[in-house]
């Protein structure tokens, strides 16, 4: 065995001139003998040398000792020293880089070699496990190497190491207990490792954080001095943030964990960092942790989350900590950049954050709230562009759901507001708005429109705001003075500024329509806009958002404005720019790629000042009103019943409007009168009411009388003049019509009763003188006949006798 | 919210057996008749007092899907409690429940404290499983049992109480290596292992776990 060893070395070693072996050659040689030969040793020195020719001859040793190696792995696991070898050639032929040695004789050779001897690897997916067994291993021979080989696999095939690690059994739990390294190159590229691993990957990222990944993360921070720290402070907190990023359930986990609180030292600045200054390391740590912040209340989370991470922020002073580095000096731009969009959403829709976050003083002299000086910075052309960005968010995210903060702003415009000495927002935005430089205009347009978002009142308490152009003309509201310098600017960065300000205005709000539709030339400029046929240049969304500003003037007009009504408005669409023209001009808005940009996210994103266009809120309200003005408009549409004007003659238009107008009239006529009869009704109803009231207390009024009648008539019954007396105030007492009534028709009766009675006994008299006369007539006349001789009965001087006596 | 322990929990068992529930009425105190399938794991998180300690736990509650029984395994080694459960309506989560225990004590450390829990109690018409057969089952692999009902509520904060004094009766018999943070303990930031006995922060401190902070 020795003998053919040496021969072996003489073969290999020996430079015999003009037989030298080529380096496949050698490569074949060396692969066979780690495979055949039946002493460690042999194998070893053979694992060392392929080590040696890996780099340069990486073809040839991958292609022909991949198996021979991955035998190795399994048969020599107990020798360190092989093993090791053996990783570090697999870790450089599956290496993604590529090697200066190979530039010679590979140079032809394709880039993908390492991802091609990855793939090979991986078709056994038990050489994974192998791998991370050997993670166990202490050694450092075996133990860096498997780091670094499954770093190269994982940056050539990232899925599918991820899914074979996953179903592993104690795969992430091995590579976690790296972080616990205490040999710091095998911890950091540990660290390497992980950030790779947990890339896009939702399990892997949970398991991790289950296996204490944030305690491990925080104390290596902690012993590496916090943001002082070196590059692998960065290398963990972008471990953290993969772990967080669009991770509910661990966002959770690191909340519940009262991790925030631990991330507060990271905030502290040194007392004289302005002398030692911002190094490049410390820069990144900071950027890395202010990320991690935002990716906690991030408007992308479920709102709770969001919630609690806010409260607790405030309560563990992390924002408190970020209110200083905003106002402290000598911080880097892009540091305080991205300090002003993390403090926007930690305060973003959490009113007490809110709150706190408007009483911040900058230690100016005089002391000036925060808010004002960051406004200054975002209306001031000498700041850079990502930091004015940074302020309009901040702001944004100030007035977000927080009607408080957009009333205080709106309230420094008002006239009423005291205090001229001291710079407020709402003068800012205002001389921001109509200032020289397009990026202003813009920034305070859409910052003002926040101030009005779905909040109506603001709306009004704005229109109240006036402005003195000239000195000695007459003061204009600030919506006219929006509207005429949106006719005559010539930026098209400030006319969409302004077109998105007035749109905010004007959506659901009919008394700012009718301020804008007084505006001399403003109907004209939007319509001249929209019918345009030709842009260049973004310009359709120009025309778009024209289009759209002339929708909301219809869908939110309430007719006071005699020329441009509802109806008028809309035949002025249909008549110049036509429905069709009209809803392609509407629909550049979200077609445009600008749209979908500002529409992804609240934050402004935008590389060049020239790519900011439109914003996030105004892309929701487009989404909202852009249906209800195309139903306005077809409803109106309808109205006409499809009889367009254009078609008729001009006598037949002029007789069709005396027509409307007539029917207006009578219409207007009929209105009046169908209220008239209404209000006549209704009192007609109240009458008859009364009249039923009435009634009932006269019939009670009655039932009353006949019942003290029948009192009357009992105490009358008793014979006792005391009752009668007692009776009769009572009676006197008692108003009652009827009875006097009664009295009276009673006693009239009585006498023309006694007066006949009277004539009757008069009547009766005279009967009975004549009576008596006959009867003294009579007797004369018996007497008479008696002395003539005639017998007469007696019975009549009887009958007479009667007559006397009744 | 400081603690004296913290305490890492899963939950196992076969899908639809009620897991995410139990966890959502446990941190929440609500139920929801229809859940989504969970995917992977979901974690939640609550406050509970014993023996007037403030102890927090951990709940990482898992997928039963067969299809997640891998990324589950993962979960075994750092947890301290598992609640295994099943379905007293569907005899074969019962049936299973020996592949879980075997899953379980195959990964986990030796002394996690396991809860046998029958979930479902409120469908008593509908019942496969006998109380009597889940006590049996217990009683033969030494676990806890008890029957539970995510939606009324019916012995939920027992069974996550109960697992929780279990260990924490453990921790005192120093069968648990509290340091090693691999058992799923945690003592809590300003509980020096030195002083054990500190009673928890005050705050809200009645029997009743409080609201997680």
């Amino acid at each position: 065995m020795e003998y053919f060893r040496s021969g072996l070395k003489t073969v290999l070693g020996a430079p015999t001139p003009g037989t030298q072996p080529t380096g496949p050659e050698t490569v074949e040689r060396l692969v066979s003998r780690v495979s055949t030969s039946t002493l460690l040793e042999d194998r070893r020195d053979a694992c060392r040398a392929l080590k040696a020719l890996s780099k340069k001859y990486r073809l040839e040793v991958g292609a022909q000792g991949m198996d021979v190696l991955r035998q190795v792995l399994e048969l020599d696991c107990a020798d360190c020293e092989i093993i090791g070898y053996c990783l570090d050639t697999l870790c450089n032929i599956t290496s993604n880089e590529i090697f200066e040695e190979e530039g010679e004789t590979n140079i032809n050779m394709n880039v993908n070699v390492g991802e091609q001897f990855t793939e090979m690897f991986l078709k056994n997916e038990k050489n994974v496990a192998v791998v991370l067994g050997f993670l166990e291993e202490y050694d450092f021979r075996v133990r860096w190497p498997a780091v670094k080989l499954l770093t190269s696999l994982l940056a050539n095939k990232p899925k599918e190491i991820q899914d074979i690690i996953l179903v592993s059994p104690m795969g992430v739990s091995k590579l976690m207990d790296l972080l616990l390294e205490n040999r710091e190159i095998i911890r950091n590229d540990a660290l390497l490792l992980l950030i790779n691993l947990t890339k896009s990957n939702a399990n892997i990222q949970k398991i991790v954080a289950f296996e204490n990944a944030f305690d491990r993360l925080f104390d290596v921070i902690k012993d590496e001095g916090y943001t002082d720290g070196g590059i692998v402070v960065e290398d963990c907190l972008l471990l953290m943030l993969n772990l967080l990023k669009n991770n509910t359930s661990n966002i959770n986990f690191f909340k519940e964990g009262s991790y925030i609180q631990k991330m507060s030292p990271m905030f502290l600045l040194p007392d004289n960092i302005e002398e030692i200054g911002w190094s490049p390391q410390k820069a990144s740590n900071m950027h890395c942790v202010l990320q991690l912040v935002r990716t906690l209340v991030s408007p992308n989370n479920p709102v709770q989350i969001i919630t609690a991470c806010q409260k607790t922020m405030r309560n563990t002073n992390l924002l408190e900590a970020l209110c200083g580095i905003l106002m402290a000096s000598g911080v880097p731009a892009d540091i305080l950049t991205e300090t002003i969009n993390t403090v926007g959403e930690v305060i973003r829709g959490n009113l007490t954050n809110q709150e706190y976050f408007a009483n911040v003083t900058a230690p100016s002299n005089p002391p000036r709230p925060a808010i004002v000086v960051l406004l200054m910075s975002m209306v001031n052309e000498k700041q850079p562009f990502q930091l004015r960005c940074a302020v309009l968010y901040c702001f944004e995210c100030f007035l977000f759901k927080n009607e408080i903060g957009q009333e205080q702003v709106v309230q420094t415009l008002l006239p009423s507001a005291a205090g001229a000495t001291t710079l407020t927002t709402g003068q800012l935005l205002c001389s921001g708005i109509f200032s020289a430089d397009p990026l202003s205009n813009w920034f305070s347009a859409v910052a003002l429109s926040h101030t009005l978002l779905e909040n109506p009142a603001q709306k009004e308490q704005l229109l109240r705001v006036l402005l003195a152009t000239n000195l000695g003309a007459q003061p204009v509201s600030l919506l006219h003075q929006c509207a005429v310098y949106l006719q005559h600017t010539s930026k098209l960065q400030s006319k969409i500024g302004m077109l998105m300000l007035l749109a905010m205005w004007m959506s659901h709000c009919p008394p700012a329509v009718k301020i804008f539709l007084t505006v001399p030339g403003a109907m004209a400029f939007l319509t001249a806009q929209t019918s345009a046929s030709e842009y260049d240049n973004n310009e359709e969304l120009l025309q778009g958002l024209c289009a759209f500003i002339m929708g909301l003037c219809v869908a939110f007009n309430d007719n006071s404005e005699k020329n441009y009504s509802k109806e008028n408005l809309s035949q002025l669409i249909e008549k110049r720019v036509s429905i069709e023209t009209y809803c392609k001009k509407l629909g550049e808005i979200s077609r445009h790629e600008v749209y979908a940009k500002a529409a992804k996210q609240p934050q402004i994103k935008a590389k060049h000042s020239s790519e900011l266009l439109l914003e996030f809120e105004f892309c929701k309200l487009f989404k909202a009103l852009e249906g209800v003005i195309i139903q306005a408009l077809g409803v109106q549409r309808d109205l006409s019943n499809g009889l367009s004007e254009l078609s008729l003659s001009e006598h037949e238009n002029a007789l069709l409007i005396q027509y409307k107008e007539l029917i207006r009239d009578q219409d207007k006529k009929l209105h009046d009168l169908q209220k008239e009869i209404h209000t006549m009704k209704r009192e007609n109803k109240s009458l008859e009411a009364q009249i039923d009231e009435l009634s009932q207390t006269n019939s009670q009024l009655n039932d009353h009388n006949t019942l003290l009648k029948a009192q009357l008539s009992t105490g009358a019954n008793i014979t006792s003049n005391e009752p009668v007396a007692a009776a009769a105030p009572l009676l006197a007492a008692a108003p009652d019509q009827g009875l006097l009534d009664k009295v009276n028709r009673l006693e009239s009766e009585l006498l023309e009763k006694n007066e006949e009675l009277e004539r009757l006994r008069g009547d009766q008299d005279n009967l009975l003188t004549l009576l008596t006369d006959q009867d003294t007539k009579l007797c004369c006349f018996k007497s008479k006949l008696r002395e003539l001789g005639e017998t007469i009965e007696d019975s009549d001087g009887n009958s007479g006798e009667s007559d006397n006596e009744s | 919210m400081s603690y004296a322990y913290l305490f890492k929990y899963i939950i196992i068992g076969d899908t639809g057996v009620g897991k995410s529930c139990l966890l959502l009425q446990f941190t929440d105190k609500r139920f929801q008749p229809v859940h989504d399938l969970t995917i992977g794991v979901e974690f939640g998180a609550r406050m509970i007092t014993i023996d007037s300690k403030q102890i927090k736990l951990q709940i990482w509650d898992t997928a039963g899907q067969e299809a997640f029984r891998s990324i589950t395994r993962s979960y075994y080694r750092g947890a301290a409690g598992a609640l295994l459960v099943y379905d007293i309506t569907r005899r074969e989560t019962f049936n299973h429940l020996t592949t879980w225990l075997d899953d379980a004590r195959q990964h986990s450390n030796s002394n996690m404290v396991i809860m046998l829990i029958g979930n479902k109690s409120d469908l008593e018409s509908r019942r496969e499983v006998k109380k009597e057969e889940g006590e049996a089952f217990a009683r033969e692999h030494g676990l806890v049992f008890m029957e539970t009902s995510a939606k009324t509520a019916a012995n939920v904060e027992e069974a996550f109480i109960n697992t929780a004094k279990e260990i924490y009766e453990k921790i005192q018999e120093g069968v648990f290596d509290i340091n090693n943070e691999a058992n799923g303990i945690k003592i809590g930031p300003q509980h020096s292992p030195t002083n054990p006995s500190l009673p928890g922060a005050g705050g809200s401190g009645g029997s009743q776990g409080s609201g997680c902070c």
